[in-house]
Order: C-alpha cells, then sequence, then structure tokens
C-alpha cells in the first residue's frame, strides 16, 4: 500500500513541479538558516572534557584592593598570584592541581637549516597534561616538580616537533632555547580546544602554543608575563622576583577532584587558606573564592557570543515564516487536488487512506526540503568561516547535525501540510464529482 | 448625481470591496498562512535594519589616524649582547630619514593594537575625587606625526621631555597630551587653549600639566564604550621586543613594506623582523565580528524578502488559475481589463494591511525582547515606516506577473467548461 501511496505522491509532486519546487526550497532556506546558527552554538559551546567535565574546577581568589573591585560590580580576578599558585599547588589537596601561565621567547635550534624563531611556550605544571587529557604522540609530560625545583625539559607541539626535527619521535633530544639546554620529553598529537578554556586571555579561539615548560623556569630564566597580568599595588620595582612577591595575578590556576572528593571539601580548604594568609596581612577584602567548573567557566565567560545567539533567533523566526509560505503553498498544492481526491472517495477510499496519501507527499516535500538545507548548510558554514576565519579550526557539519536538519525539515513539512490535508479529508465528495 | 457619475469613471470608484473580501474568506487558511508570514517579515525586516545601521555607525566611526599609510612591524632581538635602546635608536633615526616615510614610532599601542593601559584621570588630587577613565599611550616626540594626528591646541613634546624607560620603571612623565574628547569629560569646556597649561592627577596620585590636546585619537581598545578617551606620555619603553609604527607617503604602502622589512633585517642580524601588519588589515580584524553580523543580517533579510515575495506570488498565481472561468464572467459582463488588474491589486494591499498591523506589535514586541537582552536601544518609528513602504511594494510587485496574466483571460473563458 505504501508503495501506492509513494507513486501517487511522486506522480503529484512531478506534476506541479513548480509549486512542490517552490515548497521545498522555502522549507530548505528556513532550516539552512536555522541549522548554520544552531551549529555555531553546538560547537562553540561543546564540552570540552566530556566525561569529567564537572569535577575540573577553575580557580578565583579576591587578593584585590580593599577599595576597587578587580572585575566589576565585585568579582575576584580570573587568575592568581604566583604564591598562590604555588602554595595552592604544592598543597596538593585536589587530584591534580596545576597553575600556568602563557609566556614566549627565542627558540634557536643546534640544526643549521632551520632558522630560530620566537615560540609561544606555556609554562606550567605537569598535571596539566592528565588533567586536560592532552594526548602525546610520543614521550608524556613530567609530574608536578617541588617548590623551587628546576629542570630543563619541555613538550612540543605536533607542529613545532615538525618545524624544529622533522616529525621524527624527538623524545631524549636536546633543544637550546631562551638561552638554555632543554631536553625533549615529549611530543603531542594535534590538539586544538576549541574553546581554548583553560586560558581565554587571547580569546576563546586562539591559536594553542609552539611549547610547553615546567612553570619554575619562568621565574628561574625571567621569562615575560604574558596573557592577562594585572596589578593594584602601586611602585613595585625593577626586580622580577618583585613581580613574584607582590599580588599581581597572571597565573591561571585549575585542579580536578577525585571522583570521591566533593566541591565543599575544596572550598573549604581554599576558606581556610585564605584565612590563614588573612592573618599575614594579605587579602584585605572579604573573602570571595570562586571555583567554576568547566561548563560554567564557558558560560561565564560567554564563550558563545550574543550575536551568534541574536542570529539563531532570528533565524528561528525566519523559519516560522517559511512554515508559515510552506502552509500557505500546501493549501493551494492539496486544494488543486480537491477532484481528484473526491473521484478517490468516491470509488471507496476512506478518509484515512487519503489522509496518509497527504502525508506521504508532505514527507517526500520534507525529504527534499532536508536535501536542499544539507546543500545550503555547507555553503552556508563556508560563508561563516570567510566572515570568522577564527571559527574555522571548528566549524563543520557533524552526523548528529545532519540528522536533525533531516529530523527538523521533515516534523516541519508536516506541520505545515497538516492542516491542509485534514481539510482534504474532510471534504465532501460530491460537489467536486459534478 | 453628477458627482457619482464623474467617481465611477476612476478605475478605483468601481472596485467592489465586498466580493473581495468574502474571496480571500473563502481561502481563510492560506490567507491567514500568508498574513501571518508578512506580519513576521515585518518584525524581522524593522528589527534586523536597525541592528544593521547601529553596526554600520560603528563600522563608520574613524580612529583619528591616517588609517590607509600606517604599518607596523615587530622587532625581536634574541642573542645576550642586544641593545634594545640602540636598536630603537638608530632604527627609527634610519627610518625617518627614508624619502617614502613620513614618521616612525616604536609604540605597543596604537588604534586597533588591542593592547594599552587604562588609567584614571581626575583634576583635583586626592583618592576620593571623580575619575576619569583613559587609555594610555607611550609616544616619543615623532608619535603625533608617524599616526596621521593633529594637534589642536597647545604644542608637542619636545626631544627632553620624553623619558626613556624600561618596563618597570614607573616614573610618569610631568607633561602629556590628551584628546579633545577627553579635555571635555575632564575639565567640562569646549576651548582647547583653557585646557593647555592646566594640571591633572592620574590614578590619584602623579601630577602632570596638559601640554596640548588632539583632535581625535581613538583608545587601542574599548571595555565600555569609551572608545575616544586617550591620554599621550611623552615615554619609549625599551623593550628586546619593540613595536614599530610607520607612516609613508600616500600610495607608497605596499612599496615601503617591502623595502623596509629588507632593510631592517639587514641592518641589524641580531634580531628579527616579524608580525608586519598594516592598520587597514588589523582593522578588519577587529570589526570582523561586525562585518560579519552587518553580512549575515543582509543575507536573512534578503532571503526573507524573497520567500515573502514567493508566497504572495505563488498564492496569487493559484488564485488567477482556480479563477479562470470567474474572471472571464467578470470579463464578460462588462468588466475592463484594469478593473480585473485592480482585483487582485486590492486584494494584494488587503493582505499586507493586515499583515503590517499584525506585525507592528511583533516588530515591538521583538524589540522590547532585544532592548532587554542585548541593551540594544528602543526601535525607531521610522525603520518600521521603511519596512512598511518596503512590504507594500514587495506585494506589488509579487502580484505583478500573475496579475497581468488574470487581465489577459478573455471573455470567452465564461463560455468554456472548467
Amino acid at each position: 500500500m505504501f508503495n501506492y501511496y509513494l507513486a501517487l505522491s511522486l506522480k503529484s509532486i512531478s506534476h506541479q513541479k513548480s509549486l512542490s519546487l517552490l515548497i521545498s526550497t522555502t522549507l530548505g532556506i528556513g532550516i539552512a538558516a536555522c541549522m548554520i546558527t544552531y551549529s555555531l552554538i553546538h560547537l562553540m559551546s561543546k564540552d570540552p572534557l566530556p566525561n569529567k567535565s564537572e569535577r575540573v574546577y577553575h580557580i578565583q581568589l579576591d587578593n584585590w584592593d580593599l577599595n576597587f573591585a578587580a572585575i566589576p560590580p565585585d568579582l575576584p580576578p580570573e587568575e592568581v598570584t604566583w604564591r598562590d599558585a604555588m602554595n595552592i599547588v604544592h598543597a596538593k589537596q585536589a587530584k591534580y592541581q596545576a597553575a600556568h601561565a602563557i609566556t614566549w621567547g627565542m627558540v634557536t635550534p643546534a640544526v643549521k637549516h632551520v632558522p630560530p624563531f620566537l615560540g609561544i611556550i606555556r609554562a606550567t605544571q605537569g598535571e596539566f597534561f592528565p588533567m586536560f587529557e592532552v594526548p602525546f604522540l610520543y614521550g608524556q609530560g613530567w609530574h608536578n616538580y617541588p617548590a623551587n625545583h628546576v629542570e630543563y625539559v619541555a613538550v612540543l607541539s605536533k607542529s613545532t616537533n615538525q618545524r624544529i626535527f622533522g616529525g621524527i619521535n624527538s623524545v631524549g633530544q636536546t633543544l637550546p632555547m631562551l638561552g638554555k639546554l632543554f631536553t625533549v620529553v615529549g611530543v603531542l598529537e594535534e590538539w586544538h580546544p576549541s574553546p581554548k578554556f583553560f586560558d581565554m586571555s587571547f580569546g576563546a579561539f586562539y591559536q594553542a602554543e609552539d611549547l610547553y615548560v615546567p612553570l619554575q623556569i619562568k621565574a628561574e630564566l625571567e621569562l615575560p608575563h604574558g596573557g592577562s597580568s594585572n596589578c593594584w599595588e602601586t611602585d613595585l620595582g625593577d626586580q622580577y622576583q618583585a613581580f613574584l612577591n607582590s599580588e599581581c595575578v597572571n597565573f591561571n590556576l585549575w585542579i580536578e577532584l577525585a571522583s570521591d572528593q566533593t566541591k565543599q571539601q575544596f572550598e573549604h580548604y581554599l576558606q581556610t587558606y585564605v584565612e590563614q594568609q588573612k592573618v599575614i596581612g594579605r587579602f584585605p577584602k572579604v573573602t570571595n573564592n570562586i571555583m567554576l567548573n568547566i561548563n560554567q567557566w564557558l558560560a561565564h565567560k560567554e564563550v558563545v557570543g550574543s550575536d551568534i545567539y541574536l542570529f539563531f533567533y532570528l533565524a528561528l523566526l525566519f523559519l516560522l515564516v517559511c512554515l508559515f509560505n510552506a502552509a500557505s503553498l500546501m493549501s493551494t498544492k492539496f486544494t488543486a487536488k480537491n477532484s481528484e481526491v473526491a473521484l478517490r472517495r468516491a470509488l471507496g477510499a476512506n478518509q484515512q487512506v487519503i489522509f496518509l496519501q497527504c502525508l506521504t507527499e508532505t514527507i517526500i516535500l520534507g525529504c527534499l526540503g532536508a536535501l536542499i538545507g544539507l546543500t545550503l548548510c555547507i555553503f552556508g558554514l563556508e560563508g561563516i568561516k570567510y566572515l570568522y576565519p577564527n571559527f574555522s579550526a571548528f566549524v563543520y557539519l557533524d552526523i548528529p547535525l545532519m540528522l536533525i536538519t533531516v529530523g527538523i525539515s521533515i516534523l516541519s513539512s508536516v506541520l505545515a501540510g497538516l492542516l491542509p490535508s485534514i481539510k482534504v479529508c474532510v471534504l465532501a465528495p460530491a460537489g467536486y464529482l459534478k | 448625481m453628477n458627482v457619482k457619475s464623474h467617481l465611477n469613471r476612476l478605475p478605483f470608484a468601481r472596485i467592489a470591496f465586498r466580493p473581495m473580501v468574502s474571496s480571500l474568506l473563502r481561502q481563510k487558511y492560506a490567507f491567514t498562512m500568508l498574513v501571518l508570514q508578512i506580519a513576521l517579515t515585518l518584525a524581522v525586516i524593522s528589527n534586523g535594519l536597525f541592528i544593521v545601521s547601529q553596526r554600520l555607525d560603528i563600522l563608520q566611526r574613524p580612529s583619528g589616524i591616517d588609517e590607509p599609510n600606517i604599518f607596523v612591524l615587530t622587532s625581536s632581538g634574541f642573542t645576550e649582547n642586544f641593545n634594545p635602546k640602540a636598536s630603537i635608536q638608530s632604527d627609527l633615526a634610519q627610518l625617518r630619514q627614508m624619502p617614502n616615510i613620513i614618521n616612525a614610532v616604536a609604540t605597543y599601542s596604537f588604534p586597533y593594537s588591542g593592547s594599552s593601559d587604562w588609567d584614571e584621570l581626575q583634576t583635583v588630587a586626592g583618592s576620593d575625587q571623580n575619575t576619569v577613565p583613559a587609555a594610555s599611550y607611550k609616544l616619543d616626540e615623532h608619535g603625533i606625526d608617524a599616526l596621521g594626528v593633529s594637534l589642536i591646541a597647545g604644542e608637542n613634546f619636545t626631544p627632553n621631555e620624553v623619558l626613556w624607560q624600561t618596563e618597570s620603571n614607573s616614573t610618569f612623565p610631568s607633561v602629556v597630551l590628551i584628546t579633545s574628547s577627553l579635555a571635555t569629560d575632564l575639565f567640562n569646556t569646549v576651548d582647547w587653549s583653557s585646557v593647555v597649561g592646566r594640571t591633572l592627577y592620574i590614578n590619584a596620585t602623579h601630577s602632570a600639566v596638559v601640554k596640548g590636546i588632539v583632535k581625535q585619537l581613538q583608545a587601542p581598545w574599548s571595555p565600555e564604550g569609551l572608545i575616544e578617551n586617550s591620554v599621550i606620555y611623552p615615554r619609549v619603553i625599551v623593550r628586546n621586543s619593540s613595536r614599530y609604527l610607520i607612516r609613508t607617503q600616500p600610495t607608497l604602502l605596499q612599496h615601503t613594506i617591502a623595502t623596509t622589512e629588507r632593510y631592517l633585517s639587514m641592518s641589524n642580524q641580531q634580531r628579527m623582523i616579524r608580525k608586519v601588519e598594516t592598520i587597514e588589515t588589523m582593522r578588519q580584524q577587529v570589526y570582523g565580528p561586525d562585518i560579519a553580523a552587518v553580512t549575515i543580517l543582509l543575507v536573512v533579510m534578503t532571503a526573507l524578502t524573497i520567500i515573502a515575495a514567493m508566497g504572495i506570488a505563488g498564492l496569487t498565481s493559484f488564485n488567477v488559475l482556480m479563477r479562470h472561468k470567474q474572471i472571464g464572467i467578470r470579463r464578460a459582463l462588462g468588466a475592463n481589463k484594469i478593473d480585473i488588474l485592480n482585483q487582485f491589486f486590492t486584494e494584494n494591499i488587503i493582505q499586507t494591511t493586515c499583515g503590517i498591523f499584525i506585525g507592528c506589535i511583533l516588530a515591538v514586541g521583538l524589540n522590547i525582547f532585544l532592548v532587554s537582552q542585548y541593551a540594544l536601544p528602543k526601535l525607531p518609528l521610522s525603520y518600521i515606516i521603511s519596512a512598511i513602504i518596503c512590504l507594500y511594494v514587495l506585494g506589488i510587485l509579487a502580484t505583478l506577473k500573475p496579475a497581468l496574466k488574470a487581465m489577459n483571460i478573455s471573455p470567452a473563458a465564461a463560455t468554456r467548461s472548467q
């Protein structure tokens, strides 16, 4: 029976070619607009560590001046001081903990044919790698070293390894940089977390670093303070050590709780830590510690720009217009078939049969709409990549999105065709048979 | 009587509204859908046009500098015995002598660079006074010429006022230049010469005398829309990596970039030249999201307009098809071609008007939502009116083709059975 409906529907569609095409195109355009904007929101707010994002926390402490807020209206700074980073990391109160900051310096490979270049470096404690599930191609990272322990080791990104060592397994090789000789202990796989949740000081979609070195190297070699670096005390003096001892914030502090540990336990630890520091005269403000897990942090930082939501809402309205349009076109399409339907009814087809026939036709139109919509989506996303070069690394149409597109298209088509179909079914055949 | 017969001769006087309304009401469903579609289109187009015009205002805002003729590059020293101060001084001296270059300056801050400090300025000393935030520029005496900013009162810095400092040295200079907008905010006057010589306080403690006023110099980045407030300190910060901003003679930009880059990399082998960018490309990056927003909104609105037009045209053609015989009968009973044309146009106008009534309510509703979510200003009436005019014109254009077809139906159609 279904085959018969199908054949009849195809015949009817080919009979009213331009009208059918108009309906499908209308649906397709509306759906493409929605899916393009929705895919941006979907891809930008994707959970970077799906299996443990609720246990990985970004830590903020309010060490700011009594009379000013670090971030208006009254939020603590987003980074912590060197002292707090060291104290909290070495207290080892969570499963993993790491403070890190962006910096840079000259990389001067020993091989003649590789010219020296300015490397963008992340100085970090070793638990950064397991905490953020950083994928390694060769070797591994390092453990958190004890305080003041300096080890000249480095982890290279895949492209840096390609650039300096031609892509071979370079673990154990030496690399002169920053005026010292470093040993390569690991090489990463391609790793471009988007959004770059662990440090958004250069924006949420900034490129990955070239190299990773232990955090203590930054103090030892007095590397520049990259990323977001803020101070509230005046006249610190010229010494690098003065910056480290000051209330200047520059370090992103992240922790991962063990699965049996609660957020309250760590909050309690932070509370006691700040109270201890208050005793020695730091933290003039009311204690205001903030722990946000990855998804809360991404929401707080508004990674999905308000523009994107605006486009999405407009696209939804646009889809609604397309639906109304398709509905009025479908109504005319089915009205044109009144006499044919009347004939079938007179020959014994019941209302249900006619309804299923109309439903089949709307579903086919929906599929056609999905096809047009998907094609437009592909072009539209290319357009988005052109307009937002930052997004090009992660904008693509994944399988769930495609399935959603097809689903929404068929659903909209059925919705648009529902009322006209019912109208056709209930009409009295006699009047049209004359 | 006389007047009535005269009126009867005018084409619109012969339009019979009642049959038209009843024919529209016979297709309740299609009619409702079309009206709703027009209403939503009006809401989206009026608000969309408004957002676009707001973004265009931001895009057209001048930065105050000679944008088309400026480029920047970074010189990074990497050897042990690289002397940054000597390098900056000799580089700038050489660059300033080149015939194609108007002037050059070493600075990390310039409009679109996205990096600068913000200082709190006040006219009375003390930490309990009202402050005005301003972005700070650190430039030497060639700075304002290199940027192409014009001085409207007072004087430029002299070479011995310029402090050459390391990054952590926080000695403040004794003179500053400020923008006219900042002068107004601080001293509440538009008489620029009266501001020259006045004292202001930086971050509650350091005092400085205003030496001159520049007409306009946008902040390198703007946290909360205070983009016109900038203060210039006569300072050069010496570090291993310095950024040079170079202003060339008009139309010689591309040529000069190549020669300058070659010259600088050859003149000192202890450093590398990188990040060579023109102000125009940096501007494109800074305003990229706004350009993207305008493009996307325009595409959506165009597509929406086309969809609405297709919907109207589709329904009207269908009506013409269905009423083929009816039109033939009207023609046979004495209606002329214009009457038939009027019938379809009037139907369209009734539809559009219904849509516009609902659309105005929707447009205001959508605007209230946008105001609450995105701090967008209220929608001016002029945008709704222009959208209304657009929709009427669109409706007429979309009806044109099917209506012309209907006009040419021969009265003989009445005699044929359908």
